[in-house]
């Protein structure tokens, strides 16, 4: 059962010239991690504050633990939804303790409310800091608080807004791991927005593409690399060679030389293969493989980024080991280990 | 579970609240749009005929005549202050200021006085260098004099925001400009001037609305302008017809300058966003030079402030005693708890139809809220006659339905309309703290409140008033003085024989008790002061 789904929503903000939001529906599983991922103006930040109650849908239905909480241009206000949100920029209340901040949301609750607002911030590891103002806190430990605060009146579902991009990039992979920690320990369902595939692909259970407003694929981390549903999906996730070949019996004829491969017994019109950076594999010899005139080679500590272009000038990217050798070389040889076909129209 | 109901999203209490708000505060406008249509009065024949052109000439020459000089005093002042550095410079950028606490029609009375057959200026000449003027007057007591006051009272505007643009510019345009080989005065014309161009245009157009407002300085110096024709039709005629007519006159000037304004200004913004800017940097004169530019602000300062407030101080001293009893303590008092009350209404509701603009910013939404802050462009007089003839409609439905011999005024003349009328022409004026304040804070806040259970009200009082403390009492503050000083409203809708600071010094200066004027007068002034010396306090707080 979904804790929170949403049907058909169509979002379109005043005097905008598109809709920023069109025809989106997906479903959230009880306690994963969610993220939504585009390009700014994809629409992911007005779907968070969709789900929020702090924008609302023209058209679609909204429902959260088996409650309709928008439908069309009626909808149920952001205070009465249970919904903890961080915002990007934390939004602390600057006039309140720390404590006094997570302690904000707990007034409807029975019992000790500084005894679970203690406990929250026991969860963030930061309840030595109870009595200190937002403004006497680092950035991370503001973030921390937010978190905290969020997540103190059990919500129904936790939304993050950008939670990493305002971090350095040292600090970013052990805020990644600290978050999705303490989600997953209080066993919250959590829906988290950003433009950084690396965030994403490394913190959520379940990844949901957006473009232009469009939702483009939702599936796991491994599928939505492996199987992108479309170019735009692949091409998110790192770079993606496309080279034009012919198919005949055999094989494909590309402008990199032959491939030998069965399945190029199915088409019969130019098809597109595609493959990434790190599955083509520089060879020595010069056996039967594909070969392109070396155009650059880029250095970046832990790998070497090989450019090859065939005599028309198209170029392709291969990934290699930090210690290959180029210099001298015109040539340079190489195979493919995996490659997808799509038929060009 | 507690059950949660779906309703249409932008409909909350606030948005409810602004509506009746803006339904109120317009009604002064919808009165005189209606009655427009309405039959001619009787003197209206006469009036068209005799006065009409004298008022069209008067109130234009008026307004050229205000524009013009407030441009030259407020523009150079403005420019000297933002490029030159030079003894005093610190102070004179707010000691410039000052003028805006002391009311044009004060300085009129002042003016007369200082230049009187018995006044220092003419007794210096007589006495010191055997100069007796001739006819024994030197007459300010007519346009030119009225708009030398009204243009040394009203500068600061222009002052204030050719100031701000000035300083805006960025420090690269006008080094671009130096290097293309540009002198510093080529640059002012060249660069700096068509730049602060829309922030001047609407400086000029601030006084112009306080020219167009203005009773007290015009009545004084008998020039007759539609102000003035609106009191005459309304007192001395009793022909409230009239007095709409001209009313509606006036507020198609108003219009009219607004619109120009907003016309030059266009789509235009000069000022440049970029936050590498640097602010211009101050040139360096010679002695000499940099002594002058003092010179300079201390003549401004000087004629537009310091000599009157010496010659108030001068017959404050002369009249203390006849005027300064328990009398005039109660009528301090009763000022201000008026401008205090006026203020903190004002500021309520400022922050309500600012918190249903923060929950729901939609267009409509910020339309009704522009629309009820309109009532600062409107003159005083407009305001009270169109605020005047529904409430005398209201009171004669109410004694015809509720008093047993039909007869009785409840409202009119009720200090209760009078706070309202301050309400409809200050509005904005504690309005646009609370705004700034409220783009401060974000909307973020608010909206973290709200997701943690919070309802819009204890959203408000928990988390955004705090945060805009600050902002309040600037408001509270600002209308304080504006309605201690305000004057034609306060006329006409005063109860009988009822006195504010205001119309006290008026009655007495038209009484020929100017001298004793000066004792209400000086406690408006150094009211009006306050907010001046205090607001650049947390100016100058901000930048550093």
């Amino acid at each position: 059962m979904g804790i929170l789904e949403l049907q058909r929503i169509n979002k379109k903000y005043k005097n905008a010239e598109k809709f920023a939001v069109q025809d989106v529906s997906f479903k959230v599983k009880k306690g994963e991690i969610l993220a939504l991922v585009g390009e700014s103006g994809s629409g992911k930040t007005t779907l968070l504050r969709l789900i929020a109650g702090l924008e609302h849908p023209d058209s679609g239905c909204i429902w959260l633990s088996g409650d309709k909480i928008a439908e069309g241009r009626t909808s149920v206000p952001a205070h009465k939804r249970k919904v903890g949100l961080v915002f990007q920029d934390y939004a602390l209340f600057p006039h309140l303790t720390v404590l006094e901040n997570v302690s904000f949301g707990l007034h409807h609750t029975n019992g000790n409310i500084t005894k679970q607002a203690q406990e929250a911030l026991e969860m963030v590891g930061l309840h030595e800091n109870h009595h200190y103002y937002p403004h006497q806190l680092s950035g991370g430990q503001q973030q921390r608080v937010a978190l905290a605060r969020a997540i103190a009146p059990n919500p129904k579902i936790l939304l993050l807004d950008e939670p990493f991009s305002n971090l350095d990039a040292v600090l970013k992979d052990q805020v990644r791991e600290e978050i999705r920690h303490i989600i997953k320990k209080a066993e919250i369902t959590a829906i988290f927005v950003t433009h950084d595939t690396r965030d994403a692909l490394s913190t959520a259970d379940r990844i949901a593409i957006l473009h232009k407003g469009y939702l483009q694929q939702i599936d796991s981390p491994k599928n939505l690399y492996e199987h992108p549903a479309n170019p735009y999906v692949a091409n998110f996730f790192g770079k993606r060679n496309e080279i034009i070949a012919t198919p005949t019996v055999e094989g494909f004829y590309t402008p990199f030389g032959f491939i030998k491969d069965s399945r190029s017994a199915e088409y019969h019109n130019p098809v597109r293969l595609h493959f990434r950076p790190q599955h083509a594999k520089i060879l020595r010899s010069e056996e039967q493989h594909l070969s392109g005139k070396l155009y650059s080679v880029s250095y970046y500590g832990d790998h070497q980024i090989v450019q090859l272009t065939d005599d028309e000038g198209h170029r392709i990217c291969i990934r290699t080991g930090p210690n290959k050798k180029f210099t001298g070389k015109d040539w340079v040889f190489f195979t493919l280990e995996r490659f997808g076909i799509e038929e060009v129209f | 579970m507690e059950k949660i109901n779906l309703k249409y999203y932008w409909w909350n209490r606030w948005t409810g609240f602004a509506l009746v708000i803006v339904v109120l505060v317009t009604i002064p406008i919808l009165t005189l749009i209606t009655n427009i249509f309405g039959p001619p009065g009787s003197s209206w024949g006469h009036l068209k005929e005799n006065l009409l052109y004298d008022y069209f000439i008067n109130t234009l020459a008026l307004l050229a005549g205000v524009a013009f000089c407030t441009f030259l005093l407020g523009v150079s002042t403005a420019w000297i202050i933002s490029s030159y550095n030079f003894p005093g410079r610190r102070y004179f950028e707010w000691l410039l200021i000052l003028p805006l606490g002391f009311p044009g029609y004060i300085m009129a009375y002042t003016y007369t006085g200082l230049l009187d057959y018995a006044g220092p200026i003419q007794s210096i000449l007589r006495n010191s260098f055997g100069i007796t003027v001739q006819g024994g007057i030197i007459d300010i007591m007519n346009l030119p004099g009225a708009i030398f006051i009204l243009s040394v009272s009203l500068y600061p505007y222009v002052y204030l925001l050719a100031r701000s643009s000035f300083l805006q510019q960025s420090k690269t345009l006008q080094e671009a400009a130096a290097l293309l080989e540009n002198s510093r005065v080529r640059t002012f014309f060249k660069i700096a001037l068509p730049m602060a161009r829309p922030a001047i245009v609407g400086g000029i157009a601030l006084a112009s609305m306080e020219v167009l407002n203005d009773y007290g300085v015009v009545k004084y110096f008998g020039v007759n302008t539609f102000t003035t024709g609106i009191f005459r039709s309304w007192f001395s005629m009793g022909d409230s017809s009239t007095a709409i007519y001209l009313a509606a006159i006036l507020m198609l000037i108003v219009f009219a300058v607004l619109f120009l304004e907003n016309l030059q200004r266009g789509e235009r913004q000069y000022t440049s966003r970029s936050t590498l800017n640097k602010p211009i940097e101050r040139s360096q004169l010679s002695k000499i030079g940099q002594w002058s530019l003092t010179a300079i602000c201390v003549c401004i300062l000087s004629v537009s402030f310091l000599i009157p407030l010496v010659q108030i101080l001068y017959w404050v001293f002369l009249t203390y005693h006849k005027v300064i009893n328990e009398e005039f303590f109660i009528l301090i008092y009763r000022s201000f708890s008026l401008a205090l009350i006026s203020g903190i209404v004002i500021v309520i509701l400022s922050v309500i139809l600012l918190y249903a603009l923060r929950l729901n910013p939609s267009k409509w939404v910020k339309g009704i809220t522009k629309l009820a802050i309109l009532g600062y462009a409107i003159p005083g007089a407009v305001v009270a006659i169109g605020i005047m003839i529904p409430v005398l409609g209201l009171d004669k439905f109410l004694a015809r339905h509720l008093s047993a011999d039909g007869i009785g005024l409840w409202l009119t003349g009720s200090l209760s309309v009078v706070v309202f009328a301050y309400v409809v022409r200050f509005m904005a004026v504690g309005y646009q703290p609370i705004e700034s304040g409220f783009q401060k804070t974000g909307i973020h806040i608010n909206e973290a409140s709200r997701l943690l259970g919070a309802g819009t009200s204890k959203t408000l009082f928990k988390v955004d008033l705090p945060l805009i403390k600050s902002s309040l009492f600037t408001g509270i503050l600002l209308v304080f003085v504006d309605v201690l000083k305000e004057l034609p409203l306060t006329l006409i809708l005063r109860p009988f024989n009822y006195h504010t600071l205001a119309t006290k010094t008026f009655d007495m200066a038209t009484n020929e008790m100017v001298a004793e004027s000066a004792n209400p007068a000086l406690v408006i002034i150094l009211t009006g002061i306050v907010p001046i010396i205090f607001l650049n306090k947390m100016i100058r707080m901000r930048q550093v």
